[in-house]
């Protein structure tokens, strides 16, 4: 019966790989020849036409080791930004090659310390030295093998066995077993991420009468602010190392903790405030939330329980529990359609305040919280434009201010994770951003680090990607123009030597490092770097292809694409 | 004969279009979209209206069955939006999973059920009998992921130091990398039909490593193959021990048994030569009922132990919303279900005569 | 004259009336059967802790242990292990027979209450699905010709899927919730019953005492209900015993795999699932609901086989 659906399907449509011929492309190959250095677009785009609000204006190679990128507007967390996985360097003749046939997403070529050897799709993934390698990070130990696991019960069992050296995010139960086990060894990961309690001062919804909304008045959200036990709740529900969130970003991310703390709680004022504010006897609303597990929120109904009993006792609010689906559910909340309470999150993207605040309360934020705060958005601009420590100090410490002021959400928790290895692998740790590299890591004498994950990678292609698991891979085999610094947050030059901007912020310059070899033998040039950008940024690019051709992190943190289809 | 197959066949075809119209229906049915699901939640409107454009998903239902009915035709399945390539593609590298993971467990419950239900039959109410009778009751009522999670339980942990340890998940110890037929017999130059038979073949671990000679990958993923072999094959087993049991006492008790006996065989001669052949009917309709509870134990079989195959591709399918996967991997299972039904009720009407005629 | 032409009145009297022996003796044969007795006994068990659960287990099956401040500080950890003070655990502690599961609620009590989730679950996903599937096994049989084509073409419909696909691939469309899988689940097994009636119909349809009573102007909702279904009642009953077994198995997958029962309800297969990620260091926790679901089920297959040895004319054994 194999026998015959095999021939049937294989009459059909075949199963193996599809190779369809290579797509011409118009920019000269890369790597073979003389140079000739690539201009993207050949015209720089008008900023101000078509409805483009992207960031790029035009990126070009300058020489063989320097890459110009022209911006329309000032960008402080620039750097942070090119070390995100999502746009690290391919090579342009391999791009030609294996992007229209999509043998990029299983087969990729990287300048980085480790190269695929063999990916058994369901099972495993085993990466090698790369010969070609002549960074500052040899690796410790020759081959790696990658395999996962979505039961934090079976990774735990597998690192007790021996049978892996190293395991993503232990179960919270399993932390004390891995604590008093002499072989084992514990990595906490500080969370980067943050859960919230969100109101909304001005729901979108037909009919809604906001005179009405007791979120509409400002003193009646500070009176919950100071009306909520946040450390009770991280206590109880969260695993350990999770910090109570003083602050909306978390510490590790630059400019997240500066200026006023959050307020403490103190259950008797808040309800003065409350009746003072015109509710003495209190409020009847719904607390609005997804039933999905995330490092933020690692158990929503009963944290949603928990709060449901502090606002009675503490404030003489009554809610409902309202659990919606979890596509729905953000729907709404981006929509501004939550009349209630709602509890949410946010993982960070990349480690810069940007992506935290920006997203949330800036000029191009959403409707979740209502009607946006004036002040607070110019700060938030005068922080994301400038790229001055000092200047962005100060103006992170208003928008701190700010917020605490205008508290359109009460910012609860930071949720921890961790890893977990066998005590004799020199070199293990836990990366705040979950990108451990393993060109640190030795384990003991053994030949191989196994290492055991949550999920299978969905490619190996990340230009096209958001999900973690597979971040983690790109990162041991490509490589970006900056990285962020091995455990921490901070961006540190990597392909690039230095990246430094012109005095009105609008140019920076990239200066290359030169004798860097792909692992397939090819030379490493600024035109690679034009490539590897232009193909995510111009929708009419032949290999703007990638696994679904959404590109979704290009368009969150540069803005927009080129060439897009006008909006119907 | 051929009048019974052809009915039959014909039969069939109604029931297929059913078959793919519920696929398509219940699958368009599940609440959320897409989108989210496979570009995560931070996608923006823009990027998910583009998204659902590109994949078709905007047009209007109808419309969509058609362009699916469409490519069913030409054997198409689609493309699986998450793993970027086509359905065939995805299937054809977990389908030998389930498949392997299906024949052993039903290896198993063939072989150890007939033994045990000859050996019950031979000795009749005796403490063997009893005893085999009273486990397989219970075999038939524990639930398979609860044996799966005990089994592991014991092979994985407590007895993690002892020479039977059992690996509790996976399908291969890390750093064992199987080599596929193809690669091994110099294949990969192969196209069509058989290429995609030598591909399927592959990517089975156990058949592939003994007919590649690696025997140390054999051994390997024979031992990772135990325990989930025996949970999934447990409730078959009993059922097998029992009918085969109930249906030799039955055939023992005929006639044309006597005369075998009082012609001076031995015991073991009547009861196997004579007495078995006629038993097994019963038995051969139970093993392919069984196959269906097989393939949905499968699902929870693969869940546990961390096997790659089609039932757990299936649920994560659902999750993803990656709906050309849902559709066709439900499809390929309910269309496998319906021709083992078939052959089952023609096997049976051809050993059987008297059900030809209803 | 009292004997050569019978009234409708005395016909009917000799038609229906089954003689109240015959009830006395089919119960008499059926727990005669070996497997029947334990059958019953055993469900015998879980129904007394069904019907007593609120008396048996020591504390509510919702109540978080840190609430109530009754166990050892100590103690009162995510999946602490069984204290049974018979045992030798100190009586200083709480007792907890079967230990506390993940979110510090006492194990022991949501086993004995999950007995009423299951045994509910049971029968009304079996009721369900019998009565739709009496209905459309009566119409296929009774109307034949297309009607008969089209319910029975339906049924195959259903039974090409493997049930557990089918199962969750329609929870997930109805939303994850005990409920919704026990709908998933009666509609799975609907063609079963299905068949079983129209086998019944059709066998029964050309038997000379139906077409006497039709001749003597009895309707057709009349012959079903009362010549029909009497002779129907055993198939079903036996096919229903045994249906409860396997819907009660089929909703503790659902709910393992986490589209049936929700947090924080106590049903057993919701429990184990529960429980996968701590089985390798709390394995009590799946041993306790799993054993109790073998039990139940063991002893609705039990009974079934034994009301099938026992009704069946044709099974001499």
């Amino acid at each position: 019966m194999v026998a015959v659906l095999g021939l049937v399907l294989a009459a059909c449509g075949g199963t193996g790989q599809s190779t369809s011929p290579s797509a011409s492309v118009s920019t000269p190959p890369a790597s073979s020849g003389p140079f000739t250095a690539m201009t993207y677009p050949e015209q720089a785009v008008d900023c101000t036409a078509n409805g483009y609000h992207g960031e790029f204006k035009q990126i070009k190679a300058v020489d063989e080791h320097t890459v110009e990128f022209d911006l329309c507007y000032p960008d402080g967390s620039f750097l942070s930004k090119i070390a995100f996985t999502a746009f690290q360097i391919q090579d342009s003749d391999y791009l030609n090659q294996a992007m229209a046939n999509h043998l990029i997403l299983a087969k990729p070529v990287g300048t980085g310390p480790y190269m695929l050897s063999d990916w058994t799709r369901g099972d495993s993934i085993t990466l090698v030295k790369n010969p070609n390698y002549t960074g500052d990070n040899p690796p410790k130990v020759d081959t790696v093998v990658i395999r996962w696991s979505d039961q934090a019960a079976q990774r735990l069992v597998e690192l007790q066995s021996g049978t892996v050296d190293g395991i993503d995010n232990p179960g919270t139960d399993d932390i004390a077993t891995i604590k008093s086990d002499s072989s084992l060894k514990l990595y906490p990961r500080a969370g980067l991420n943050v859960f919230y309690l969100g109101m909304n001062n001005n729901p979108k919804v037909d009919g809604f009468d906001n005179s009405k909304n007791p979120f509409k008045n400002e003193k009646v959200r500070q009176a919950i602010a100071m009306g909520i036990d946040r450390q009770r709740i991280v206590t109880n529900f969260y695993p350990d190392g999770s910090t109570v969130a003083d602050y909306f970003t978390p510490c590790e991310i630059s400019y997240g903790c500066v200026g006023d703390k959050w307020y403490d709680f103190d259950a008797t004022a808040a309800k003065q405030m409350l009746s003072d504010a015109g509710y003495p006897n209190g409020f009847t609303t719904t607390i609005a939330l997804r039933d999905v597990v995330r490092s933020y929120l690692p158990d929503p109904t009963s944290i949603a329980q928990e709060i449901q009993t502090q606002l009675k006792n503490n404030l003489n609010i009554t809610t409902t529990i309202d659990v919606q689906e979890s596509g729905t559910f953000l729907d709404n909340a981006s929509a501004g359609k939550l009349t209630g309470l709602h509890l949410l999150g946010w993982g960070a993207d990349y480690p810069d305040q940007t992506d935290f605040v920006d997203y949330h309360f800036g000029p191009g934020a959403s409707d979740q919280f209502g009607d946006k705060f004036p002040d607070l958005i110019d700060e938030i601009k005068k922080g994301a434009q400038s790229s001055d420590d000092a200047t962005r100090q100060a103006a992170y410490e208003q928008v701190n201010k700010l917020i605490k002021q205008h508290v359109p959400m009460v910012p609860i928790a930071h949720g921890a994770s961790a890893t977990a290895f066998q005590a004799d692998v020199e070199g293990a740790y836990a990366a705040p951003l979950t990108d451990e590299r393993f060109y640190t890591m030795k384990p003991g004498d053994r030949e191989q680090l196994v290492w055991m994950q949550n999920a299978e990678p969905i490619s190996l292609f990340c230009g096209d990607e958001t999900d973690g698991e597979t971040f983690r891979l790109c990162e041991q085999i490509n490589e970006g123009l900056y990285t962020y610094e091995i455990g921490g947050t901070k961006a540190v030059p990597d392909l690039a030597t230095e990246c430094t901007p012109s005095s009105d912020n609008l140019t920076w310059t990239c200066k290359l490092k030169e004798g860097v070899t792909f692992s397939n033998g090819a030379t490493f040039d600024a035109n690679d770097v034009v490539n590897s950008y232009a193909l995510q940024w111009d929708v009419s690019n032949p290999l703007h292809i990638g696994r679904t051709a959404a590109f979704d992190y290009w368009g969150a943190l540069w803005g927009d694409f080129l060439n897009k289809e006008p909006a119907s | 004969m051929l009048r019974f197959i052809l009915r039959r066949l014909l039969l069939a075809i109604p029931v297929l279009f059913g078959v793919i119209f519920v696929v398509f229906a219940l699958s368009r049915m599940i609440p959320g979209d897409p989108c989210r699901a496979q570009l995560g939640e931070k996608a923006t409107p823009a990027v998910c209206e583009s998204f659902l454009h590109r994949y078709g998903f905007d047009q209007p239902i109808p419309v969509q069955f058609g362009v699916y009915l469409g490519s069913l035709a030409q054997g198409d399945l689609g493309t699986s939006i998450k793993y970027g390539r086509p359905v065939t593609t995805v299937l054809w590298e977990r389908l030998p999973v389930t498949v392997e993971l299906t024949i052993l467990a039903l290896l198993f419950a063939t072989v150890l059920g007939v033994t045990l239900g000859v050996l019950s039959a031979a000795r009749r109410n005796s403490i063997f009998d009893v005893g085999t009778m009273f486990f397989a009751n219970i075999g038939v009522s524990i639930p398979v992921f609860v044996l799966g999670l005990i089994l592991a339980w014991l092979f994985g942990v407590v007895l993690r130091d002892s020479p039977i340890s059992l690996p509790p998940s996976g399908r291969f110890t890390a750093g064992i990398v199987p080599v596929p037929l193809t690669q091994a017999w110099g294949l990969t130059g192969l196209q069509g039909p058989l290429r995609a038979i030598a591909d399927f073949v592959g990517s089975t671990a156990i058949l592939n490593a003994l007919l590649t000679g690696q025997w140390k990958v054999l051994g390997d993923a024979l031992r990772h193959m135990i325990l989930p072999a025996v949970a999934l094959g447990t409730i078959p087993l009993a059922i097998i021990a029992r009918m085969t049991r109930s249906s030799l006492l039955d055939v023992m008790g005929l006639d044309y048994i006597r005369t075998a006996r009082a012609k001076g065989l031995s015991e073991r001669l009547v009861v196997l030569k004579h007495g078995l052949r006629n038993a097994l009917l019963p038995v051969v309709t139970v093993i392919g009922l069984s196959l269906g509870g097989l393939l949905s134990g499968a699902v929870l079989t693969e869940t546990i132990f961390n096997l790659a195959g089609v039932g757990r591709t299936l649920v994560d399918a659902i999750t993803g919303r990656d709906y050309p996967v849902i559709q066709g991997m439900t499809l390929v299972t309910a269309v496998m279900y319906l021709v083992i039904n078939l052959v089952v009720d023609v096997s049976y009407a051809y050993l059987d005569p008297r059900i030809r005629l209803t | 004259m009292a004997t050569s032409n019978p009234t409708f009145e005395q016909a009917e009297e000799l038609l229906s009336s089954r003689p109240a022996n015959l009830w006395r003796d089919t119960l008499r044969n059926i727990l005669s059967q070996r497997s029947a007795q334990v059958g019953l006994v055993l469900l015998g068990v879980v129904i007394l802790m069904a019907v007593f659960a609120p008396l048996i287990a020591p504390f509510n099956p919702n109540a978080v242990m840190l609430d109530l401040g009754q166990t050892r500080t100590e103690g009162a950890f995510r999946n602490a292990p069984p204290c049974i003070h018979l045992l030798g655990c100190s009586p200083a502690y709480t007792q907890h027979l079967l230990g506390l599961d993940s979110n510090l609620r006492d194990e022991f009590s949501r086993v004995v209450f999950g007995a009423q989730v299951s045994l509910r679950v049971g029968f009304l996903t079996v009721g369900m699905a019998i009565m739709v599937g009496t209905v459309l096994g009566a119409i296929a049989g009774f109307a034949g010709g297309w009607a008969d084509n089209i319910i029975m073409r339906l049924m195959d419909v259903l039974l090409a899927f493997p049930a557990l696909v089918l199962a969750i691939a329609i929870v997930v469309v109805l939303g994850p919730g005990l409920v919704n899988a026990q709908y998933a689940i009666a509609i799975v097994a609907i063609p079963v019953y299905a068949r079983v009636m129209r086998a019944s119909v059709l066998s029964i349809k050309e038997r000379d005492f139906v077409t006497a009573s039709r001749a003597l102007g009895e309707s057709s909702a009349g012959i079903l209900w009362r010549r029909i279904l009497p002779n129907a009642l055993t198939p079903l009953i036996v096919q229903g015993t045994l249906g409860i077994a396997g819907a009660i198995l089929d909703v503790a997958a659902l709910s393992f795999i986490g589209v049936g029962a929700q947090y924080p309800q106590a049903e057993w297969g919701s429990m184990i699932g529960a429980a996968r990620n701590v089985v390798f260091v709390a394995p009590w926790l799946v041993m306790g609901p799993g054993a109790m679901i073998a039990v139940t089920v063991l002893g609705f297959n039990l009974l079934g086989d034994g009301l099938r040895d026992a009704l069946d004319p044709r099974l001499n054994r």
